[in-house]
């Protein structure tokens, strides 16, 4: 259960382009896509390893929330990292960008780092939105981009982990303020690595990052 | 038969209802948890998510099975056993992925039945777990988005009278971890809008009022934690962070409470508004309000935020909330209420019956208050609670009608206007004050006269607040002014609510006398900046620009937690506070501040005398040439070059200069037309020669079709590199000259100042076309010389008007002058005959003083290229104007 950091990212894209099946794929890798069965889920949590530290990456999806502003912008200020999601099959979700990006700038601090993720990368026959387009408008706003699949776990992991990478960087240069837990960083429990809370068995267990 | 199946291992299938009949059997013979089988349930409950999720798309059998055997209590037995967070929170994601990805809704009907879901929501998990934690709420927000009139049955039960899922979850409406403070909201508000009648009665007689007490008190005791960081001095990197945390933090219970009313359940709301009113709004924001020096003695001790976050957060909740009931109340309480609201007088009856505003803790935390919510003495509570604030905001309005006259908070927030000190306070006052004006939920009839223009019939204004209002504007016109523009903008705009009815004015002639008084200072502070130079000329340019795209945006500047700091410590650019959000700082500064007063108060000034403005923009840059337009050149000197642009691509193009602009231009199938391509204002262009290569000039455009930009113009020879850069230089010298003489006029200078400039030099040189500058140049009488720059400028000072038509052909053009433009490009064109006023200027004059271009008029005849019918289009020309221009 001990950790350095924890990192609390939010996905944001329109609906049906995959935010919740990407947070699936990511946290829980022994969900696998058979069956053309699509399974998503709206939180999850998972350990990584940067530069020899653990880091824990939260990560919630925003989606159904869209119709509160209080939420929206609450969630915005909360995080660290947004991934920013498109279907390369449907360009509308890609010409919504623009729009989920003046909210997330708007609401955000200025330091998250926003990954753009084209998803959806198995299907190239239905592909309408070319990947050169989605690096431009990635280079023009100064975003990380990825194309990823959930289906094939294609760069699922790589996208997490770098937008992680990323944060963590910022860290070391001094940007974010990490005791400031608003900013959607918080620095592990340093004392102990052992919650006396916990029953025996259940540290390490999450380490492996296949709890869920 | 599953039995069967289920004693043969593990079916090959994982999807398929034999699978789920051997986990059923896994779990039957793992009844209990140990460490051993510990990983086992854990794959053993992922594998039945998996199983129904593809059960409910594909085969209903499944789902049947699993309610059959009732194996989600199974789940809750697993759950008793306490064992371990590594179960726990698998199991919870369990039922998030099986809840998150239901479809069918009979599915959903079916697994919520059984009351199990409820058990588990009760369920005392170890919530110190950060990660239970974080899932568990996450398991109660995705089910409140499944709720719906029908779903919302199987967590509210209306015989127990019992809804954990909501209960359960507002005990950690104040939880340290944001994320969880937003599930709480989520769910809250997903709650509010399922609009079930007798849920929303359990809601509010059980659960309204200890869930609004404490969370009142919790955005008070954010609030009291912003106070204390802004009256803290330390001024570092930290107390910004913490600040803006802070501010931002407030906004967002501002819209949490808004997003409820605006849902606009009137039961809900009622005990919401009674909580916000009379437990943090009135006692705290707007007691907060009272003078120090006006505080009784038992009052000294309470709760108090200072005067200038009090009015900034007031401010927030205008700008936010809008709900017709609060907001009314509110601002009758500012504009017309009296101390008397926190004191108890025994001499008046009604105020017996008043319960006073105060700020204090909610008697019971909200777990203890929903805990013992079934004994019926809080439903009492909170009725009685209910049946006083109706009585309260009856008598209020008795009360507030007998006070009409008394305003003591009005009148404290007029006093905040004064600026002797700083405009600090006076600019939070104004924001107040404007919210207010703009807020859609107060009626007009309670605003008319005071905050904003009217009643129609009779309209009037209220005097004091006109004329602190002007006495704002005037301050802003000293110099060494300690008002930001910020300041004077939310001035001005409040003034416009305030005296202008049906876009007229209603001031009277007094006021309206001082605010010419102030227009004038603003002239008089702005000429001690004017400097006949170019930087002035940009500056002011710049400043004119900004002032028309960035209108100012109340709600964005009360979102900005920096303007709480004292303006004394921000006056540097280091600070990163925009510009009119800060005192100047240098004379650079001081200028641009100084135009910009001059221009919002002209504005204003023109808004009040209903004049158009005519002098303003000095260039309509939105009126340049268009690119891909067709223009006749007929009459146009065409300079052929090679242009290098942004993208390094070259392009075949001809130079042409008018009075006003660079164009280039690509021949077009007309004989003598040209598609324009790329156009930039002279003013705006930088010419300089390339030392490697005497046939290139490089270009900056500040401004052009093409955006800002630099390119390279490469020419046919040396020669022509010169000329084509002389005559630029020298056209765009006479463009700034004629802006700066607008802008002499507008600043009521005499043109004549002009003299000792760069641009006065140049009249210096040609005494004939300076002749045209001097007093009478005032009138416009400035004409063209290319009968195509006529056509699209008109005169140089009606520019702004006149060139609604956008550049298109001119029908002046000489129409017998039908010579191929490929024949003018193979022969290159006299500089001295391109189409402008300049060139005018150097036809009549260059022959006698110009030393610095020699190759223009006077190295003529040495140039091989002679222009196309040079003496006929110049005759013609000045046959043409005689009467305009010759008065030299």
């Amino acid at each position: 259960m001990s950790y350095a950091y924890l990192f609390k990212y939010i996905i944001i894209g329109d609906t049906g382009v995959g935010k919740s099946c990407l947070l699936l794929q990511f946290t829980d890798k022994r969900f696998q896509p058979i069956h053309d069965l699509t399974i998503g889920v709206e939180f999850g949590a998972r350990m990584i390893t940067i530069d020899g530290k653990q880091i824990k990456l939260q990560i919630w999806d925003t989606a159904g929330q869209e119709a509160f502003r209080s939420i929206t912008r609450s969630y915005y200020r909360g995080a660290a990292g947004a991934l920013l999601v498109y279907d390369i099959t449907r360009r509308e979700t890609f010409e919504h960008l623009t729009t989920w990006l003046e909210d997330a700038r708007q609401h955000s601090n200025s330091n998250m780092v926003i990954m753009l993720i084209g998803n959806k990368s198995d299907l190239e026959s239905r592909r309408d939105v070319k990947k050169e387009e989605g690096e431009t408008f990635a280079r023009e706003h100064n975003l990380i981009f990825m194309e990823t699949s959930a289906k094939t776990a294609a760069n699922v992991e790589e996208a997490f982990i770098n937008t992680a990478k990323e944060i963590y960087e910022k860290i070391q240069e001094g940007v974010f303020d990490i005791n400031n837990e608003a900013n959607g960083i918080k620095i592990g429990p340093q004392h102990s690595p052992t919650n006396p809370n916990l029953p025996p068995g259940s540290q390490g267990a999450n380490q492996s990052g296949g709890c869920c | 038969m599953y039995r069967l199946f289920g004693g043969f291992g593990k079916p090959k299938n994982p999807h398929s209802l034999e699978n789920l009949k051997h986990l059923y059997n896994v779990l039957l013979k793992n009844k209990t948890v140990t460490d051993n089988n510990r990983g086992l349930l854990v794959e053993v409950l992922r594998s039945i998510t998996e199983i129904l999720i593809w059960g409910d798309q594909n085969d209903s059998s499944v789902f049947d099975f699993f309610l059959e055997r009732n194996m989600l209590s199974f789940f809750l037995e697993i759950l008793k056993q306490k064992c371990g967070s590594y179960v726990n929170v698998q199991l919870l994601q369990t039922l998030n992925i099986l809840f998150e990805n239901i479809r069918n809704e009979t599915s959903l009907y079916y697994l919520l039945s059984n009351n199990h879901v409820n058990s588990i929501i009760v369920h005392k998990f170890d919530f110190s777990d950060e990660e239970v934690m974080a899932y568990y709420i996450s398991f109660l927000k995705t089910l409140s988005l499944k709720l719906n009139v029908h779903t919302v049955n199987f967590f509210y039960n209306v015989h127990t009278n019992d809804f954990p899922l909501y209960t359960e979850a507002i005990k950690f409406f104040n939880h340290p971890e944001s994320m969880v403070r937003i599930a709480v909201r989520t769910l809250t508000l997903n709650v509010y809008k399922v609009g079930d009648k007798s849920m929303l009665s359990f809601i509010r007689n059980k659960t309204a009022a200890p869930y609004f007490s404490n969370l009142v008190w919790f955005i008070g005791s954010h609030v009291l934690e912003l106070d204390a960081c802004v009256s803290n001095d330390a001024n570092n990197q930290n107390q910004i962070h913490c600040l803006a945390d802070l501010v931002a933090e407030h906004l967002d219970h501002l819209h949490y409470l808004n997003d409820i009313l605006t849902l606009d359940i009137s039961d809900l709301n009622e005990v919401l508004n009674d909580h916000l009113l009379n437990k943090l709004l009135t006692p705290l924001y707007i007691f907060s309000l009272i003078p120090d020096d006006q505080l009784k003695p038992a009052q000294t001790s309470k709760p108090r935020m200072s005067t200038i976050v009090s009015l900034f957060l007031l401010s927030q909740v205008f700008l936010i909330i809008s709900m017709y009931p609060l907001v009314r109340t509110l601002t009758e309480i500012i504009l017309q209420g009296s101390l008397d609201i926190f004191e108890h007088d025994e001499d008046s009856p009604v105020s017996n019956k008043l319960i006073i505003p105060s700020f204090v803790p909610p008697p019971k935390t909200l777990e203890e208050s929903l805990d013992s919510a079934t004994t019926p003495s809080t439903s009492i509570v909170s009725t009685t609670e209910s049946n006083v604030s109706n009585i309260t905001d009856e008598e209020k309005e008795q009360i507030l009608a007998q006070e009409l006259q008394t305003g003591f908070f009005f009148e404290t927030i007029i006093k905040a206007l004064s600026c002797e000190e700083n405009d600090h306070k006076a600019l939070f006052a104004l924001c107040l004050l404007h919210s207010i004006s703009c807020n859609k939920g107060i009626n007009q009839d309670l605003l008319a006269g005071t905050l904003i223009a009217g009643p129609s019939e009779k309209p009037k204004y209220n005097t004091r607040l006109v004329e602190k209002l002007i006495e704002i504007m005037s301050l802003s016109c000293q110099p060494r002014s300690g008002i930001r523009l910020v300041t004077l903008e939310l001035t001005i705009a409040l003034l416009k609510r305030l005296v202008v009815l049906n876009g007229r004015s209603i001031l009277q002639d007094a006021h309206f006398a001082a605010v010419i008084d102030a227009k004038e200072e603003s002239i008089q502070l702005a000429q001690t900046f004017f400097k006949n130079d170019d930087v002035f000329l940009d500056t002011f340019e710049d400043e004119y620009t900004d002032m028309k795209r960035k209108p100012l945006n109340v709600e964005f500047l009360m979102m900005d937690s920096k303007i709480l700091l004292s303006p004394s410590t921000t006056c540097t650019p280091l600070t990163g506070i925009e510009f009119r959000k800060r005192l100047p700082c240098g004379n650079v500064e001081r200028a641009r501040r100084a135009i910009r007063v001059f221009l919002l108060i002209r504005e204003f000034s023109l808004m009040l005398t209903g004049e158009m403005e005519l002098q303003l923009p000095l260039t309509d840059r939105s009126n340049c040439y268009q690119v891909n337009s067709a223009l006749d050149f007929n009459n146009a000197d065409l300079i052929h070059c090679i242009f290098i642009g942004k993208d390094g691509i070259k392009a075949k193009r001809f130079l042409v200069i008018d009075s006003t602009h660079l164009i280039l231009i690509e021949p077009d199938s007309r004989l003598g037309w040209g598609i324009v391509k790329l156009a930039a204002f002279l003013q705006d262009i930088e010419v300089v020669g390339d030392k490697e290569n005497p046939q290139c000039l490089s270009v900056t455009m500040h401004h052009s079709t093409s955006g800002a930009l630099t390119a390279k113009f490469i020419f046919d020879d040396h020669v022509r590199c010169m000329a084509a850069k002389q005559r630029l230089t020298k056209a765009r010298t006479i463009a700034r000259v004629q802006k700066l003489n607008q802008l002499a006029r507008l600043f009521d200078l005499p043109v004549q100042t002009t003299h000792s400039s760069p641009g006065s030099r140049m009249f210096f040189r040609h005494p004939r076309s300076g002749g045209r500058r001097l007093p009478g140049f005032a009138a416009p009488i400035k004409v063209p010389s290319s009968s195509f720059a006529a056509a699209k400028n008109g005169s140089s000072n009606g520019h702004c008007r006149s060139l609604s038509s956008s550049p298109k052909p001119s029908t002046t053009y000489c129409p017998n002058e039908d010579i191929p433009l490929e024949n003018i490009a193979l022969k290159t064109i006299n500089p001295a005959n391109v189409a402008s006023s300049v060139e005018e200027q150097s036809e009549t004059s260059n022959a006698s003083s110009s030393q610095d271009a020699p190759v223009n008029d006077t190295a003529e005849p040495s140039d091989l290229e002679t222009s196309f019918s040079q003496i006929s289009v110049s005759s013609k020309k000045t046959a043409r104007r005689k009467g305009k221009v010759e008065t030299v």
